[in-house]
């Protein structure tokens, strides 16, 4: 007797009804992240239009325009493709195809409920940190291969705005750390079901805001793809679908950073009603968050170089220490909390 | 458990680098479409209209330097410090005067760097 294979099919069956791969493939993986991306590139352009007095791409749609970012998607991917005479092809097309792989795995440590959470690591936290750490390299490596001067120009800027915010943005989540006793986000949302960390931790938060923005490379911190300046800097050179990456990876970090912030600072899945709202409030939350940070695009000019550097290093570093040291005094003072 | 959760995490960052890097090479290969005999025009550096001089990875003054040394050596403080962070109810004062002394040796340093690095006459 020769023992039969198993059946191709019923374990192709048995692997895409598994929990794990509808929570990778569905929500909150791959599919919602690419849906939800689409849907922020329409808020981003209708929220900044009804800031400056315009309206905004309202044709194509069932409601106020909202397939638009759909149809530039299929219109970019049938664009043609011109890499530059010089570029170093190999690095010049897979670093953004990697930036937004690399956004993309944001999501995964983010728990929007307990149960739909892909990765439960113990050590959440750094670990989004360090993912983020890791974007400006891309970034440098994609101006560099591109051979010509303002993506370069670009790419130094973002790696020096980049560098520049990111201790910031650890030393300021340091304070949750503290008040949670715990890298584990899940864990940090529940150490947060006796209160919010916004409230003893609002210096932090501010901070925590202004650095993730920066860190998103949107307005008012800008620099790297300013227009006016360096013509979308590090993007300049990109052609059709690959524009379309480099552009979609700053939205999916943005989805990303403010679902952090309403698991970190929010509660997250945490607020009234029975647990199965749970998703319905992280996404609340997370929808708020994207829209302030939205808002902040119609409210700021872009700052100088020199200024973000300076303000970065000595104004946000000072605080987040300052930020640390009433946190300390707060957990010694009421133990508490 | 410190390993749990990871294998999902490796899991996931597979699945959507395979999927992404899949659809690229699709697009590649079968959906944009390619100019056989590019004009040299075409496939220049793009500088706003003008033709392209010099090369394009050129000498360029970093001028802010100094800031990034300063990363270098202050992420590594930052990840000390959430050591510290994560244990800081059961060490007590016993871990955290350490940790003071730690952060202050390192802060005055990186006071006189910064006021070296915020002064425009230095870059």
């Amino acid at each position: 007797m020769v023992d039969l294979p198993p059946d191709p099919i019923q374990m192709t069956i048995a692997m895409i009804t598994s929990p794990l791969f509808l929570k990778v493939a569905i929500f909150p993986g791959l599919t919602s992240i690419g849906i939800i991306a689409a849907i922020l590139t329409w808020l981003d352009r209708k929220i900044t239009a009804r800031v400056q007095l315009r309206i905004g791409p309202q044709y194509v749609s069932p409601f106020g325009g909202i397939l638009q970012s759909f149809a530039d998607l299929i219109k970019l991917a049938f664009k043609e493709l011109i890499i530059p005479e010089k570029a170093d092809r190999f690095f010049f097309i897979l670093a953004p195809v990697f930036g937004l792989v690399l956004g993309a795995g944001l999501i995964a440590l983010i728990p929007f409920s307990p149960e739909t959470l892909i990765s439960n690591v113990e050590v959440g936290l750094p670990v989004f940190l360090a993912f983020v750490t890791l974007s400006p390299t891309l970034v440098l490596l994609a101006g560099w291969s591109a051979n010509s001067k303002y993506p370069f120009i670009g790419g130094l800027r973002s790696l020096f705005q980049q560098t520049g915010y990111e201790i910031p943005l650890w030393l300021s989540s340091i304070g949750v750390v503290m008040l949670a006793g715990s890298f584990n986000l899940t864990k940090i949302v529940q150490a947060q079901s006796t209160g919010w960390f916004i409230l003893p931790q609002l210096l932090g938060a501010i901070i925590f805001l202004v650095t993730s923005v920066a860190e998103q490379e949107r307005i008012p911190f800008d620099l790297p793809e300013a227009e006016p300046e360096i013509i979308m800097g590090w993007q300049a050179e990109y052609p059709g679908f690959l524009f379309l990456a480099a552009q979609g990876a700053g939205f999916v970090k943005l989805y990303a950073f403010s679902a952090l912030f309403a698991t970190i600072y929010l509660g997250g899945y945490l607020g009234p009603g029975p647990q199965f709202l749970g998703l319905f409030w992280s996404l609340f939350k997370t929808t708020i968050m994207i829209v302030l940070v939205i808002l902040l695009r119609g409210a700021f000019g872009r700052v100088r170089l020199d200024q973000l550097l300076k303000y970065g290093w000595t104004l946000l570093l000072g605080l987040a220490i300052i930020n640390i040291a009433i946190t300390y005094f707060l957990i010694e003072g009421f133990p508490a909390i | 458990m410190v390993a749990e959760g990871i294998p999902e995490l490796v899991y996931y960052l597979g699945f959507i680098t395979v999927n992404t890097l899949a659809l690229v090479v699709i697009l590649i290969l079968l959906v944009s479409p390619r100019d056989k005999k590019p004009t040299p025009v075409k496939r220049a550096p793009f500088e706003s209209g003008q033709i392209a001089v010099g090369r394009g990875r050129t000498r360029f003054i970093i001028q802010y330097y100094p800031y990034l040394l300063m990363f270098v050596v202050y992420d590594v403080v930052a990840m000390f410090l959430f050591a510290w962070a994560v244990n800081l109810r059961t060490l007590g004062a016993a871990g955290t005067i350490p940790v003071l002394v730690f952060v202050s040796v390192l802060l005055v340093p990186l006071g006189y760097a910064l006021h070296l690095a915020n002064r425009p006459e230095n870059w």
